[in-house]
């Protein structure tokens, strides 16, 4: 075996429903600890790419790893161990609407049948976490879309996986809640060394994630910088998708020099 | 042709389904709890309206036949014929209808509005099955409870019948009582419970793969719920007539 720094791999993946080819050869690579952004229109196959890495949908071809193993073929009790892994923030929340967020957070805990006391303290932990505290009677169509979308989140995060996949975590929310869902996935990028998945179509998610990291000082106390002139981070790439393809992957430093118009029009 | 492909396909699609509830069925983790939730809600949730389909139908059942009856001069018999229809046929086949209206179309709508909006998806990301987690409960919880709510439709509708006989043919009750218990045989009643046996397992899994196959957002949700209870009634009432047959020829005249 080599070593594989990859914590999620496409080869070659291919993918239609029907004659609409959603990815067409499609390979790239996250390393561990790193971040990377997907962009791309409405409909270029963004949430289509995360259900093939959680193994939800098989690719027609192609190799898809996770964590150094081979995803590809494995059946839905192998793919519940990878699963295990990853944390997944769903574009519309997908919370359980007759479970509690109380329930919905503690989900995962409750399958790998946790003690209770272990579980209240993880939920409680991870609510405080999204800043959700006040909410964890309530059930799901009470909240709005922002609440559901960290509840989400909160959820996303119980087991600590090292692989989170966003789906347009910021999509429709307010400047401010959409930074402190940006924050925290810098947090855990910084801090947890989390590889990540990001999709978002908003400049400023791109700008924060890009420029901005996060450092804890002596008193424990999380402290944001901007990288500045002097530093440039590797921990964040970028990839657009366009009609199956992956047209750019590089640094948001190469992205801004790159000429092709779509994507000029994409970053204005 | 292409109506015939698409059964077809259907039909394979059922019977992978079905696969995966026995090969789940197999391994842990099993939901109990889960199932007897499944119960309480599906099964004695129906209870009112079974109650009332049991009742209504002796009561009606009574009226007619001891009409027809009284034309032979044997009204004394009344209480035979409505215990025989409900045990053999009534009580079993509205039964299930009630129970393909009332929980099939609710178990197609859930999980089919689970699957548009992801909810599946996300318990499968969250490492749960769905199979066995959803599908597998209300299959079980419906087997179960569908032959003991025949047995309280036809106990009522056995009920309802002595009514109508004291209140409206003038019957001693000693009289119907005697005669229906005449219906009731080991062979008729074990005929009697197949048959519900057998629908809950039909309606539960159409409503499951109905459900799990809803296509086209919420517009698909209430074309799949719809499908559910067509499909469910009819194959009750199909598999009816050939079970019917079967225990004629097994059970009933050795
Ligand atoms: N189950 C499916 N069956 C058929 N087509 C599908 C299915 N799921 C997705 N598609 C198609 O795949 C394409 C990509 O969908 P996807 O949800 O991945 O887009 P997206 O990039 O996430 O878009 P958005 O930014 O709007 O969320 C769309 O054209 C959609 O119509
Ligand atoms: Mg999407």
């Amino acid at each position: 075996m080599t070593n594989n720094f990859n914590a999620i791999e496409f080869q070659d993946v291919s993918l239609a429903f029907g004659d609409n080819v959603i990815l067409n050869r499609v390979s790239f690579h996250v390393r561990y600890g790193e971040s990377k952004i997907v962009m791309g229109g409405s409909g270029t196959g963004k949430s289509t790419l995360l259900r093939l890495v959680l193994g939800l949908l098989k690719p027609d071809s192609g190799r898809i790893l996770v964590d150094g193993e081979d995803i590809t073929n494995y059946n839905e009790e192998q793919l519940m161990k990878v699963r295990s892994k990853i944390g997944m923030v769903f574009q519309e929340g997908a919370l359980f609407d007759s479970l509690s967020v109380y329930d919905n957070v503690a989900y995962r805990l409750r399958e790998q049948k946790v003690p209770e006391e272990t579980i209240q303290a993880v939920v409680m932990r991870m609510l405080r976490f999204v800043d959700l505290e006040d909410a964890v009677g309530k059930m799901p169509n009470e909240l709005s879309g922002g609440m559901r979308r960290r509840v989400g989140i909160a959820r996303a995060l119980v087991g600590n996986p090292k692989i989170i996949l966003y789906d347009e975590p910021t999509a429709g929310l307010d400047p401010i809640t959409a930074r402190t869902i940006c924050e925290l996935a810098l947090k855990l990028r910084d801090l947890e060394e989390v590889s990540s998945i990001f999709v978002t179509h908003r400049l400023q998610d791109m700008e924060v994630l890009a420029n901005e990291y996060v450092i804890r000082d002596d008193s424990g106390n999380l402290i944001f910088e901007h990288e500045g002139d002097r530093l440039c981070l590797i921990n964040t790439k970028f990839i657009m998708l366009k009609d199956g393809d992956i047209i750019f992957s590089g640094t948001d430093e190469e992205m801004k020099l790159e000429d092709n118009p779509y994507i000029r029009r994409f970053l204005s | 042709m292409n109506l015939i492909t698409r059964v077809l396909v259907e039909v394979q699609e059922l019977t992978l389904l079905i696969w995966r509830v026995v090969r789940g069925l197999s391994r842990s983790p099993r939901y109990w709890s889960e199932t007897v939730r499944q119960m309480d809600t599906l099964g004695f949730g129906s209870l009112a309206i079974i109650l009332l389909t049991g009742t209504f139908t002796g009561m009606v059942l009574a009226l007619n036949s001891a009409n027809t009856l009284q034309k032979f001069g044997v009204q004394s018999v009344t209480g035979q014929l409505v215990a025989t229809s409900l045990i053999r046929e009534l009580g079993p086949v509205l039964t299930c209808l009630m129970l393909a209206g009332r929980v099939g179309s609710g178990i197609a709508a859930e999980l089919g509005s689970m699957l548009v909006s992801e909810q599946i998806d996300a318990m499968r990301a969250l490492g749960t099955d769905p199979i066995k987690k959803l599908v597998a409960p209300r299959i079980i919880a419906l087997v179960a409870m569908a032959p003991i709510l025949t047995v309280i439709c036809d106990f009522v509708g056995v009920l309802g019948g002595l009514f109508v006989s004291i209140t409206l043919l003038h019957q001693p009750s000693t009289v119907y009582m005697a005669s229906a218990r005449d219906a009731v045989d080991y062979n008729e009643i074990i005929g009697g419970l197949i048959k519900p046996t057998v629908f809950g397992f039909i309606i539960a899994i159409i409503g499951c793969y109905k459900g799990l196959s809803t296509t086209g957002g919420t517009v698909g949700v209430g074309r799949s719920t719809t499908q559910s209870v067509v499909v469910a009634s009819i194959m009750v009432i199909a598999v009816d007539f050939l079970l019917s047959k079967l225990i004629i020829s097994l059970l009933l005249e050795p």
